[in-house]
């Protein structure tokens, strides 16, 4: 009886420890490489090493995979090569929060032996990591994270943007409702800091623009899955409108149950584009049709590139892009375009010539431009509609120009 | 009064809902830690493989998919506890925290396992035909899939209260916590009692998290948020009872529904807020475990 059951333990512990084992590796965050590391670190055969910082593991996982479809696209279409240079991609998991991203970029720096790197979701990562690569002189640019600070308070000659600012977005809608002129607005967002920059710069934008706010709620981040107690504080607030930024699995909660509690009818919703970009939009169903939101792109951009960018982009991966794909496939033709301009790969001689770009006109969102690092770019009022069982965001009408407020 | 009561009548009524969804899911965690002594981590990873059926059955399109998804998810609960009572058994008489441990290790599997099986998309089930709309209740609109939450909840309760209190086989269970040598000298497999419980149990745990799919959705992460949630009612509640599961998970109901209504600017700590004041004032839970371990 005793062997019998120090047998089965033995065989039972060691397959879960294999198991987990298993699984702790797949999340570890090791470096993976695209193509074969040949050639050591030699700058004349003419290779560029690129760091491709992106969520692998975690909630913010499928941002990662349509930056990395984005990036790859781009690759693929310009025959894996940057201004003659040809890119060879290092892959790095920056998981959730700066517990990973931050030691990820320092094994980029350290052993990845790369030239530049590309990517990161999450702004205290992208905060946490401006030091380090103002140090190793080794040029970012950022594909997604929206802090302010970044290229702000924080910024620094190697730290780049090819995505967007909070405010930016969130300042564009408030100085539209603004104008439109519809009333007292209820402003909704997570508790932690992109939260609160999307609360301030909507708020300082539709206050300036002669707009009353009816109230506002800060929901805990990531804890929040139903939203039925802030939602009756819009109802008693009298609000007119409601605006609010949600991304992810709070997105979907959010706008399902805001139609579910009945708002939907009487207090339209407006949002930053986050609230129903790729994924979540599917899964938000009908409660998503007419919300209307602010963002830096729109598959429905009436322009030639950008049909060209969906049709291809479909045609490689089956769904439609997204601003994630695209903010990461601009920032593969920046670099590009840096590496053709400086012929040489040393991160002074990458981040000057990033300087001297002048206006991107051949981006899917339409021309931008980098000022104080960051882009500079049209803001597009969409509106969720249903094209034939397709949830799109079409595009109600540009707002105009916004740099970083 | 009359006018505050008007005024949350909805955050109340939530509250009851989500309260009675948290039993459901509680109650599960509470008879296998209070009874058997294992505690397992792995409810809620348990939780999202329901909430993950009820996608693939797609629940909303049809009662009979809906149905079918708690059915599956009710075999897969039982199974999976079987299994889990195996895997335990060569740590029965390790401390808690070794078998606390292999439950955490066994709920990170299963939660890896889903993202590669499902994907890492937010998934969304809409409630069965019928219950999709939402309702009038004081002149707010109110989702009727909720409503049946609670009716669900309160059956659910009277059903468990009486398997343990009111039947032989809840005698037998009762019986084997207090003092299992005694059960087992009378000729009864203790173990088999053990893969009962835990398979009961993790079952409460698949059916909950398909009930709670129309409400919370599927998605990574989603199994954390709720074990969290499911200990914080055990805690208040105490271990083992099954009324201080109800007890607790309404509390835990309210307090996130009323009480972020109320309280809006605190809404992040209230809950722990209220898990220290339970604590610090009935450090046993509100009730605890009639039954003393040994």
């Amino acid at each position: 009886m005793l062997h019998h059951l120090s047998g089965r333990r033995l065989l039972g512990g060691l397959g879960v420890g294999v198991l987990t084992l298993a699984v702790a590796a797949c999340g570890g965050g090791s470096l993976g490489e695209d193509e074969e590391s040949g050639g050591g670190g030699g700058e004349g055969g003419g290779t560029v090493r690129i760091g491709l910082v992106i969520p692998q593991a975690g909630v913010y996982t499928p941002l990662g995979e349509d930056m990395q479809q984005g990036w790859d696209l781009w690759l693929e279409q310009n025959g894996g090569e940057m201004g003659g240079f040809t890119v060879e991609t290092v892959t790095a998991d920056e998981g959730e929060g700066p517990d990973t991203g931050v030691p990820a970029i320092q094994r980029l720096l350290t052993e990845g032996d790369v030239d530049a790197m590309v990517g990161i979701v999450n702004s205290a990562t992208a905060l946490g990591v401006a030091e380090q690569v103002t140090e190793a002189q080794v040029p970012l640019i950022v594909a997604n994270a929206g802090a302010e600070a970044i290229t702000q308070a924080a910024a620094s000659p190697y730290v780049w943007r090819s995505s967007f600012t909070n405010a930016q977005i969130a300042g564009a809608m408030g100085e539209y409702l603004a104008g439109e002129g519809i009333g007292p607005v209820y402003v909704m967002a997570p508790d932690y800091a992109a939260g609160q920059e999307v609360v301030a710069g909507f708020t300082e934008a539709y206050t300036a623009g002669g707009g009353t706010i009816a109230g506002q709620a800060l929901t805990p981040f990531g804890t929040t899955q139903d939203f039925q107690p802030f939602l009756s504080g819009v109802q008693s607030s009298g609000a007119a409108a409601t605006f609010v930024f949600y991304a992810g699995g709070e997105a979907v909660s959010f706008v399902q149950q805001y139609a579910e509690f009945g708002l939907k009818d009487t207090t339209p919703l407006y949002g930053s584009g986050f609230l129903t970009e790729g994924s979540v939009l599917d899964a938000q169903g009908p409660a998503a049709v007419g919300v209307r939101t602010t963002l830096h792109y729109s598959t429905e951009i009436d322009n030639e590139t950008n049909t060209e960018f969906v049709e291809a982009y479909q045609a490689a991966y089956d769904e439609l892009p997204t601003t994630y794909a695209v903010q990461a496939y601009d920032a593969a033709n920046v670099l590009a375009r840096a590496l053709e301009e400086s012929g040489e790969t040393t991160g002074e001689a990458l981040s000057e010539a990033l300087g001297g770009l002048g206006e991107i006109d051949d981006s899917p969102r339409g021309p931008w431009s980098f000022t104080d690092q960051t882009p500079e770019q049209a803001v597009y009022l969409r509106e969720v509609v249903d094209q034939d069982g397709t949830l799109v965001n079409s595009v109600v009408e540009e707002l105009g120009v916004f740099p970083q407020p | 009064m009359l006018g505050w009561f008007d005024e949350n009548l909805v955050s109340i009524l939530n509250g009851f809902a989500i309260g009675a969804l948290l039993f459901v899911l509680a109650v599960g965690l509470s008879i296998v830690f209070g009874m058997m002594d294992v505690l397992n981590l792995a409810h809620g990873a348990f939780f999202l493989v329901g909430s993950y059926l009820a996608v693939n059955f797609v629940a909303g399109d049809s009662w009979g998919g809906f149905l079918a998804a708690l059915g599956v998810a009710a075999l897969v609960g039982l199974l999976a506890g079987g299994a889990l009572s195996g895997m335990t058994e060569p740590l029965a008489r390790r401390p808690v925290l070794d078998q606390a441990l292999l439950t955490l290790g066994i709920s990170l599997v299963v939660a890896e396992v889903l993202s590669i099986v499902y994907g890492n998309d937010v998934r969304s089930v809409s409630p069965p035909p019928g219950l999709d709309t939402s309702v009038d209740v004081a002149g707010s609109a109110y989702p009727a899939y909720r409503l049946m939450l609670i009716g669900v909840g309160l059956v659910l309760a009277l059903a468990v209260w009486l398997v343990v209190e009111r039947t032989s086989v809840g005698a037998l269970v009762r019986a084997s916590v207090a003092d299992r040598e005694m059960v087992s000298a009378m000729g009864i497999d203790n173990r088999k009692v053990k893969v009962a419980v835990l398979g009961i149990g993790s079952m409460l745990a698949t059916v909950a998290g398909v009930l709670a799919a129309p409400v919370y959705g599927a998605r990574p992460g989603l199994d954390e948020t709720i074990l969290l949630l499911a200990l914080v009612v055990v805690v208040i509640g105490g271990l083992g009872s099954i009324r201080g599961a109800l007890i607790g998970a309404l509390v835990i109901g309210q307090v996130e529904s009323l009480g972020r209504a109320l309280l809006p600017d605190v809404a992040s700590f209230i809950l722990f807020g209220t898990l220290a004041l339970v604590l610090i004032v009935r450090p046993r839970g509100l009730f605890a475990g009639k039954v003393a371990h040994s």
